[in-house]
Formats: structure tokens, C-alpha cells, sequence
């Protein structure tokens, strides 16, 4: 099996119902465009030649025939071969979105990076439509017309043809390769100052409030402004070769077109061809290399593909980390937690707190208290089951819900935000947890990204609602009351306390007045 | 929302903005002119070496020839060279210059626009522009160039080949016009679609940690599939429709090819023409229609790019000034005295977001504000820094109002620390110069224990979106910023709920470094402690 981009663009070929006759279809539907409009240029010109010699009208009806399907057939083709392409295209990057999501989710991220997963995800896994569209379709099909012009031209005169065969190899195939190769270390250099301009676009963004209120937005400013001039410098120089390449393309078609005509004349001269072959013989090698104009490009573009491809090969190739998905479990009417000697930690990381041991059954609550950056979180995810315990062991009874210090709020209504905890919450029960949230909104209302339409305090509410809206048998609470004003935070710890009824009852916390209505206290640290 | 328009093929916007624009139109021009010679002189050159070898059977002067085809062919490439050159030129600065007012614009008006789409726009989306200017545009040019000159060489020759051609021209950018209005609503609805999705795929990326504690991130798989599912659906039948124009271009070029071949041909056989005219007239005709139909090609190059920058000139408006900078006499005044707000409200549509509100705060006092979540504490900030111009009511600073300043030098008495600090990446001492690059690592170690986080290292590595912190070590690092712009002159600490994810202790710290720091605070806050700590407690956002 291929490795690298390769071998993950045939293998999503592969993935695609009827993927390879879908590709060939498509590489023989662009071979045939280019091939009609080859054959016009040099059926036409047969037919003028023959035409010159005044024959009976008859004599030209074949030829006739061949201009007018030629003409009708090029646009044809080539409309269907895009359709076929990007079709084949879209299909192809929507399994591999879907590979990389679920690569993704199989890893646990609680606490990990994802800073450039947007571009990643998003603009790299776009590539792999490049790479169909731009590249294997324009190369594949050019090199069936290519052996198709030369072995028809061939008939008539075999030194032209392997004239034309030269150049069109090398405006087509060599020209380009060089063109990539030449390229390829500016085009390289692009693809990181993308990811880092993209990054400190998105750093910006984020603390734009935080930059104006400390008049450090010129700074920002100048530094995105030094980002795009490197990467207008890598630019530039990609684009030089571009540039040369596409020029010296030009000079090989000149080059067939001058050789053909030499050629050509001094076979009519010496008889060994009918004077009438010599337009064809001149006229086709232009159409031909008419049709290898763009592929230099297409080679570029294939640099700028397979290293985006090549990332999102390291994505997909990653051992995961932690089980990804928490197991909820099953429910039970004895559900219980029991911590024994355990020390928790990120996996390769090391321990970040070790020897806690408690108990927690139905109708108690134990609070977790200590300093910031102690490994509240980090034992709350082993409690989960998303990392495994360094050490020590945690047995888990029951379904485990979990409200996370930082929810993440989709972009959605609030309705589906609220079915994140209970997929099948009817709509009365999700107005039911959003109200005992203390969160009475429209569940139609839509919430912007990361929360933005709602304040700090509604988005706390509305990840808690997430957790009210389920059926969970034990509860795991990282600072529940944060964010939310002292009054509205008592009434929502009395309902809390009152809705979790006799289900154990984790809290990670440092507020005091939580702490207070806990049973028991376990510090880290 | 962008006035509608109708719109031509080049963005007046983007020549008025861009000068790069208009350079680059005329140098085409000129270049797609000569282009369009050289090519009716090597066409003549061809009908006549094979013309001449056909009639005598003898290659006499072929060698000339075949020295000023090479010439011609050489003056080609160069120009052919010349024009991506100046096209990525153009592209590039048209580019730089978006992508900087993009982002002084976002600066300006700070939070209006998601991340994800901003980031879109500025890689992806702007790129759009490179095959709007490296393709699209130099085909225009060369679309007009090129079939009025070999059109012109045509009819000096033969008036009848001519006269087909002229029928069949003007009908191509008819039917592409037709085309294009049918679809142009369907394209940009695909570029509003794509950019829906992406953040689709983006929020479902960035929520994958919140679904995993829930156990749903490998079930969203399935909706992940349906989306895309439904997008490729879409896309597809909008791609039908819109290549439908290139493919109206194709059909009726290439048949109008065939028919003058066809006629030309037949009139040769009845001694209407002579064979170099009609093989001059043969070679020409698909010139003319070349360039046209390579606009047809690179049509959606054109409407990615339009659309690119119709995206960026969304952004750039939004970024305009809230006051008329014209208003702004303040520089000369010194900022001192009591800081009054005055029945200030503010809302958002008819979302009352701030029912009116009044106070003054006194040199040294620490006042708190509280009220429920939602009742305008950070919107009244908001309008405090001047990143929002409130619907009424004033501002005040020993009697000056905002209004009479810019934003920079009424900000210049404030340091702010919002909910969630916006941190940079690079070091923990990086963050906290931002107040002041030249502050000693004595001086930033000093502000970091005063805001309670005398263990943080000064080396201790920001990430990417504060990667490396805690919720709580970002607000320290937030609140150690803000007392070094304290100590540099600023008069104002505004603090939203600064010691939230902090331990009792630190938030002891903090509430002493406040008190002690001898500013004057504005603290939005909950916490018992801190509101025990003010000197005032005010009620925000309870309509009286």
C-alpha cells in the first residue's frame, strides 16, 4: 500500500462508490474535449486543403461531418467532465472531513490544543479537491491526447510527430515538473507563514479588546502586516517560475510549429506527403500545445496540495490519546464512585497528583478543593474514564455526567445546545432544564460563535441546562457557581442540590459556599 | 449590509481602493494588444509559407520565414511571461492592502466579526482574488484586444468569414451575461453556503472536547456526513447551472469555428476564395474566440474573487469610526478629576442591553458592580472604553465628556481586564508588557505576585488562544498587565469579575494589589469578598 497523500487520495478513491469509473470516466471525458478540439483544428484544416484542389463537393462530406460533431462535441465534453470531476472531487473531500473528524474524536482534547484545527481541518483537507480537479484530471487526460495526437500525426509524417511528441512533452510534463520542483521550497515556504497568519488573524480577533485597550493594536497590526509581506515574498518567487515557465511553454509550441513546417515542407517537396497534409500537419501541433497551457500551473498547484495533504495524513496516522469519547454508562439504581490511591496526569506527561482516595455513594457529595493548575480537571477527566489513572484505580457505577469549566456553546440554537446532554429531550424538557438553569430563553434563539450572543453568565446557565436535560445517575460539577451572581448562584445550588436528590454528587470547586454544602472535602495539593 | 448593485466585471471598489488595480489594467491593455498582432503575423506568416509550398512545391524563403516565426513566437513568450508577472503583482498588493484594512477595521470595532470566519476571509477568501487577477481579468482584457484586431485582419481579407464571425461574437458575452445573471445569486448563495459550512466544521472541531464528555463526538459523525451530504447536493446543482455558461461559450465558439471553416471551405471549391486567405482565415478564427471563451473558463475565478472582496469590504465598513473623528478636540486636555456616568443606556436594536445608569467615581474609590448576569455590567464597560457608542446618556472625566477625545486618548486613563483576557502568544512577561514593552523583569515579577501569581515564571510559554494557562492564571496574567498600566499613569482599573477560578487566597491578593494600588476601580464581580472589599456596591441593569 502507498503511503503519504498518494496513498490516501486512492485509497478515498476507493472509498467513493464507484470511484475508479467515476475518475475514468472523468479523465476520458476530458481527454475527449481536448481531443475534439485538436481534431477541429485539423479536420478543418484537411478539408480546406482538399477543398483547394476543387474536387467534387461529395468528396468533402466526411470532413464535413467530422467539423460539425467536433465543433458541437468539444462543449459537451468538457461540461460533463467538469460535472464528473467535481463531483467526484466534493464526494472525495467529504470522506476525508469525515475520516479526519472522526480520527479527531477517537483522541481525548479535554485541554489540548486545537488553535490551528480550523485551517487544518477546513483549508488543508480542501486540498484534496485540488488535487483531483487541478491535477490527476489535467495530467491524466493531457497524456492520453498527447499519445493520441502523435500517433494519428504519425500516419502522415513520423519525424513531425516526434517533433511534436518532444515538445509537447516537455511544455507539458517537463516544463511544469521543473516548474514545481523550482517552486516547490517558496510554495513550501507558504503553507506555514498561511498557518501562522491564520493564527495571528485568529489571535487578534480574540484579544482585539485587549489590544486597543493597551494600544498594542498598532503592534498587531504590523506584525499580520509583516506576515503577508513574507508571504508575498514567497509568492513572488513562486510566481517567477510561474511566470518563466509559462513563457518557455509558449516558445515550445513555437518550436513544433516551426519544426512541423520545415519538416512538413520538405516532405511535400520530396513527394513523400500530399501537399494537402502540410496545414494538418502544421495547424495540429498549435491546437495541441493550445491545450498544455495550463498545466503548469496544475503542477503548482499539486506542491501547495500534497503538503496540506501531508498534514492531515499526520492527523489521521496519530496514535490517539485517552479513549476520546467519554462511556456515559449505563444506568444503575446503586451508582457509585470509588477513588483508591490514584494519582492522575495527562498520558506522557507524569502524575500532577497523586495518593486521593474517596468514596462517593448515593446521597453524598464530596467537594475537590485546591490552588489553580492542581489537576482538579485532569482528575475529574480520569473520573470520566477519558484518560486512563497513572496509577491507583477508579470504579464507576452509573451514568456520569460531567459540567466542563469551559462548554463549548455551538453555534446552533439554544434548543440544540441544551440536546448535547440528552439527544432525546423533548421540547418541554428542554424548556424544563433551561428554566431550572435559571436560563429562560427562546430555545429557538440562535447562539453566535463560542457564545458570542449570550454574556458570560447565560453561557455558564446554558452548559449547566445541557447537564439538567439528561438522565444521569452521578454528577460531576467543575465549579458550578462560577460566573454567576451571588443570589442567582444560591437559588441555583438550592435547585441543584435539590434536583440531584440522593445521586452522588462530585464538585470541583473553590467557591466556599459550595464547598460548605458538600459532605465531605478531598484537597490535591 | 453592502447596497445592492449591479455589477460589472470589475469591482469599482477595488480600483478606487486598490491603485495596483488600474497599473495593472493598462499594462494588460498594452500587452494584450501586442499579443494580439504578433498573433494575425504569425498567422499571415503561416498562411504564406504553406500557401506558397503547397502552389510552387518548393521551400523557397522558408528559412526567412522560419526566422520571423521564431521572432514572433519569442515576442510571445515574452509578453505571455510579462502578463502573470504583473498579474500576481497586482494580486499581491490588492491582497496586502485588503488583508491590512481588514484587520485595522476589526481592531477598530473589536468582537464584531467571529474568529473562524475572519480567518477564512483573510487566507482562503482573499485568495480567491489571486485567480481573479491572474486569470480572469487578463483574459478580459485580452477578450477585447484580440477579437477587434484579428477580427479587423479577418475582414480586410475576406468580408464573408468576417461577417460570421461578427454575428457569432456579440452572441457569446449575450449569452454570458444571461448566464451569469441567472447564476449569480445561486454563486453567491455557494460562497455564503461554504463559509456556513466551514464554521460548521469548524465549531464542531472546537466543540469536540465538550461532545466527548458527553460522549456525542463520534455520534456527530453522522450529522458531519449528512451536512456534507447536503452541501455536495447543493453545490453540485449549483455547479450544474453555473457551467452551463462555459458550456454555452464552448458550443458556440467551436460551431462558429466549424461553420467558417464549412463556408470558406465550400467557397474554395467554387474558386470564392484563395487557399492563403482561407488557411489565413482558418488559423485566425479560433483566436477570436479563444480569449472569449477563456473568460467563460475563468468566470468562477471572477465571482470567488468578487465575492472576496465584496466579504472584505463588509468587514472594512464595519470597521469605520463610531464618532466622527472630526468632533475630536480632547487631545490638548489632561484627564483628570472624577470619572460621571450619566443616564447611561444602551441598546441593541430594541434590546434594551444597559437600562439607564448613573454614578460617579471619586479619585481612589473602588466601587463594584453587580446586578444579574445579562443586565448590562460588561455592555456599561464596553461603553466605558469607548468600544461601543452608548444609544444615551455621557461619560464624564472632570467634566470633559468622551466624546471629545479619540478612543486612544481616552483610553490612555483606563486599564481593563475582561472576563477572559485576550493573551498573545509568546511568554507570561510578554502578556504583561503589553502594557509597557520596557518594563524590568523585576518590576513584571513584582505585578505578577500582586495579582496573585508570584509562581508563574516569566518564561512559562503562552500558546495559541492562551494555551498553557489556566482559566484563572489568564486572569492574573490580565489583572498584572493592568497594574503596570496603573503604574505607568493610568488612573481607572475597570475589572470584569477579575478573581473568578481563583483560589482564596490569590483573590485576597488581588482585592489588596486593587485597594493598594491607590487607582481609582470599577470591579464587576460576585464574589462576596470583593464586594465586602469596595467602598460602594452599585446595582446594574435592575430597572428601578
Amino acid at each position: 500500500m502507498r503511503s503519504g497523500w498518494q496513498g490516501l487520495v486512492a485509497d478515498l478513491v476507493k472509498t467513493v462508490p464507484w470511484g475508479r469509473l467515476r475518475l475514468i470516466a472523468a479523465i476520458t471525458l476530458a481527454a475527449l474535449a481536448s481531443g475534439a478540439s485538436i481534431s477541429l483544428i485539423g479536420v478543418s484544416a484537411w478539408l480546406i486543403s482538399r477543398a483547394s484542389e476543387h474536387p467534387v463537393f461529395t468528396d468533402l462530406s466526411v470532413a464535413a461531418v467530422g467539423v460539425r460533431f467536433f465543433g458541437i462535441s468539444r462543449g459537451v465534453f468538457r461540461y460533463t467532465e467538469r460535472l464528473v470531476g467535481h463531483d467526484l472531487a466534493l464526494r472525495m473531500q467529504s470522506a476525508l472531513r469525515l475520516r479526519t473528524y472522526t480520527s479527531l474524536a477517537k483522541t481525548t482534547l479535554l485541554g489540548r490544543r486545537h488553535g490551528d484545527m480550523l485551517v487544518r481541518v477546513v483549508a488543508d483537507v480542501e486540498a484534496v479537491q485540488d488535487v483531483v480537479v487541478r491535477v490527476v484530471l489535467p495530467f491524466a487526460s493531457a497524456v492520453v491526447v498527447m499519445a493520441g495526437t502523435t500517433a494519428m500525426l504519425a500516419r502522415f509524417s513520423v519525424g513531425s510527430a516526434l517533433v511534436l511528441l518532444g515538445t509537447a512533452v516537455l511544455a507539458g510534463l517537463v516544463l511544469p515538473w521543473w516548474a514545481q520542483r523550482a517552486s516547490r521550497a517558496a510554495d513550501n515556504a507558504a503553507v506555514p507563514l498561511r498557518g501562522e497568519l491564520a493564527n495571528q488573524v485568529r489571535e487578534t480577533a480574540l484579544s482585539a479588546v485587549d489590544l486597543v485597550a493597551y494600544d498594542a493594536d498598532v503592534a498587531a497590526l504590523a506584525r499580520i502586516d509583516a506576515l503577508d509581506a513574507e508571504l508575498r515574498a514567497v509568492e513572488r518567487r513562486a510566481t517567477f517560475v510561474r511566470a518563466f515557465a509559462s513563457g518557455a511553454q509558449v516558445l515550445a509550441a513555437g518550436a513544433a510549429v516551426i519544426a512541423a513546417l520545415w519538416i512538413g515542407g520538405q516532405a511535400v517537396v520530396d513527394g513523400a506527403i500530399a501537399p494537402r497534409l502540410l496545414a494538418v500537419l502544421v495547424l495540429t501541433p498549435l491546437a495541441l500545445h493550445e491545450v498544455l497551457g495550463g498545466l503548469a500551473q496544475a503542477a503548482q498547484t499539486l506542491t501547495r496540495a500534497q503538503s496540506a495533504l501531508a498534514r492531515v495524513v499526520d492527523v489521521l496516522d496519530a496514535e490517539p490519546v485517552g479513549r476520546g469519547d467519554a462511556a456515559v454508562g449505563d444506568a444503575s439504581s446503586e451508582p457509585y464512585v470509588r477513588v483508591s490511591d490514584l494519582a492522575v496526569g495527562w498520558p506522557g506527561f507524569g502524575a500532577v497528583a497523586s495518593g486521593i482516595s474517596f468514596d462517593l455513594v448515593a446521597g453524598q457529595s464530596v467537594a475537590v478543593v485546591g490552588p489553580s493548575g492542581v489537576g482538579k480537571t485532569t482528575l475529574a477527566a480520569t473520573v470520566l474514564g477519558l484518560i486512563p489513572a497513572v496509577s491507583g484505580s477508579v470504579e464507576t457505577q452509573g451514568r456520569i455526567g460531567y459540567l466542563a469549566q469551559d462548554a463549548h456553546l455551538f453555534a446552533t440554537t439554544v434548543a440544540e445546545n441544551v440536546r448535547i446532554g440528552n439527544k432525546d429531550a423533548t421540547d418541554e424538557e428542554v424548556v424544563g432544564a433551561l428554566a431550572e438553569a435559571g436560563l429562560p430563553l427562546d430555545p429557538e434563539r440562535v447562539v453566535g460563535e463560542l457564545g458570542a450572543t449570550l454574556s458570560g453568565g447565560e453561557a455558564r446557565r446554558l452548559a449547566l441546562s445541557r447537564l439538567l436535560a439528561g438522565s444521569y445517575d452521578v454528577l460531576v460539577l467543575d465549579e458550578p457557581s462560577e460566573h454567576l451572581d451571588a443570589p442567582t448562584a444560591n437559588a441555583l445550588l438550592d435547585d441543584l442540590w435539590a434536583s440531584v436528590g440522593t445521586r452522588p454528587l462530585l464538585v470541583v470547586t473553590h467557591d466556599e459556599s459550595v464547598v460548605a454544602r458538600c459532605d465531605r472535602v478531598v484537597r490535591l495539593g | 449590509m453592502p447596497q445592492a448593485r449591479t455589477r460589472g466585471p470589475v469591482d469599482p471598489r477595488l480600483l478606487s481602493r486598490a491603485r495596483a488595480t488600474r497599473v495593472f489594467l493598462g499594462a494588460g491593455v498594452a500587452a494584450g494588444t501586442a499579443t494580439a498582432m504578433l498573433v494575425v503575423y504569425q498567422a499571415w506568416l503561416l498562411a504564406r509559407s504553406i500557401s506558397s509550398i503547397v502552389a510552387t512545391g518548393a521551400t523557397e524563403g522558408l528559412g526567412a520565414t522560419l526566422v520571423l516565426l521564431a521572432g514572433v513566437l519569442a515576442g510571445r513568450a515574452v509578453l505571455t511571461w510579462l502578463t502573470t508577472w504583473l498579474a500576481h503583482r497586482s494580486a499581491a498588493a490588492v491582497k496586502s492592502q485588503l488583508r491590512h484594512d481588514i484587520m485595522e477595521a476589526t481592531l477598530a470595532s473589536p468582537g464584531a466579526t467571529p474568529s473562524a470566519s475572519l480567518v477564512t476571509l483573510m487566507t482562503q477568501g482573499l485568495d480567491g482574488l489571486d485567480g481573479y487577477f491572474s486569470k480572469y481579468l487578463p483574459q478580459l482584457v485580452l477578450a477585447v484586444t484580440v477579437p477587434l484586431i484579428v477580427g479587423a485582419s479577418i475582414l480586410f481579407s475576406d468580408w464573408q468569414a468576417a461577417l460570421i464571425i461578427a454575428v457569432t461574437v456579440p452572441l457569446i458575452p449575450l449569452f454570458m451575461a444571461m448566464v451569469g445573471w441567472t447564476t449569480e445569486a445561486r454563486v453567491r448563495r455557494r460562497y455564503r453556503y461554504q463559509t456556513r459550512l466551514a464554521r460548521h466544521f469548524a465549531d464542531l472541531v472546537a466543540g469536540l472536547p465538550t461532545l466527548q464528555v458527553f460522549g456525542r463526538a463520534k455520534a456527530q459523525a453522522e450529522g458531519l456526513r449528512r451536512t456534507e451530504e447536503a452541501n455536495r447536493t447543493e453545490t453540485m446543482a449549483t455547479l450544474r447551472i453555473s457551467f452551463l455558461s462555459a458550456l454555452v461559450l464552448e458550443l458556440l465558439s467551436s460551431l462558429s469555428v466549424a461553420i467558417v471553416a464549412l463556408a470558406i471551405g465550400t467557397r474554395l471549391v467554387y474558386y470564392g476564395i484563395d487557399f492563403r486567405t482561407a488557411l489565413f482565415v482558418l488559423i485566425l478564427a479560433p483566436e477570436v474566440y479563444l480569449p472569449i471563451r477563456q473568460v467563460g473558463v475563468h468566470y468562477h475565478d471572477s465571482a470567488d474573487g468578487v465575492a472576496a472582496a465584496e466579504a472584505a469590504f463588509v468587514e472594512i465598513d464595519r470597521g469605520l469610526p463610531l464618532v466622527g473623528e472630526e468632533h475630536r478636540d480632547g487631545g490638548s486636555v489632561r484627564l483628570e478629576g472624577p470619572l460621571t456616568v450619566d443616564n447611561l443606556t444602551h441598546s441593541y436594536g430594541d434590546v434594551l442591553a444597559l437600562p439607564p445608569t448613573s454614578f460617579t467615581l471619586a479619585a481612589g474609590e473602588v466601587v463594584a458592580l453587580s446586578g444579574p448576569s445579562g443586565g448590562g455590567k460588561s455592555t456599561l464597560l464596553s461603553a466605558l472604553l469607548g468600544f461601543l457608542t452608548p444609544t444615551s446618556g455621557s461619560v464624564t472625566v472632570g467634566g470633559f465628556s468622551q466624546t471629545r477625545f479619540s478612543g486612544r486618548e481616552w483610553r490612555s486613563r483606563f486599564a481593563y481586564v475582561p472576563q477572559a483576557p485576550g493573551l498573545i502568544a509568546g511568554t507570561v512577561a510578554d502578556n504583561v508588557r503589553l502594557a509597557d514593552a520596557t518594563a524590568t523583569d523585576d518590576e513584571v515579577r513584582d505585578v505578577l505576585a500582586a495579582a496573585g501569581a508570584a509562581d508563574l515564571d516569566l518564561d512559562h510559554a503562552v500558546g495559541d488562544e492562551a494555551e498553557g494557562l489556566s482559566a484563572g492564571e489568564r486572569r492574573r496574567v490580565g489583572i498584572a498587565r493592568a497594574l503596570l498600566r496603573i503604574r505607568r499613569g493610568a488612573h481607572v482599573l475597570v475589572l470584569d469579575e477579575p478573581t473568578a477560578g481563583l483560589d482564596a487566597d490569590a483573590e485576597a491578593t488581588v482585592v489588596e494589589s486593587v485597594r493598594s494600588s491607590g487607582a481609582s476601580a470599577i470591579v464587576v464581580s460576585h464574589r462576596p469578598a470583593v464586594l465586602a472589599a469596595a467602598d460602594r456596591v452599585i446595582e446594574v441593569g435592575v430597572v428601578a
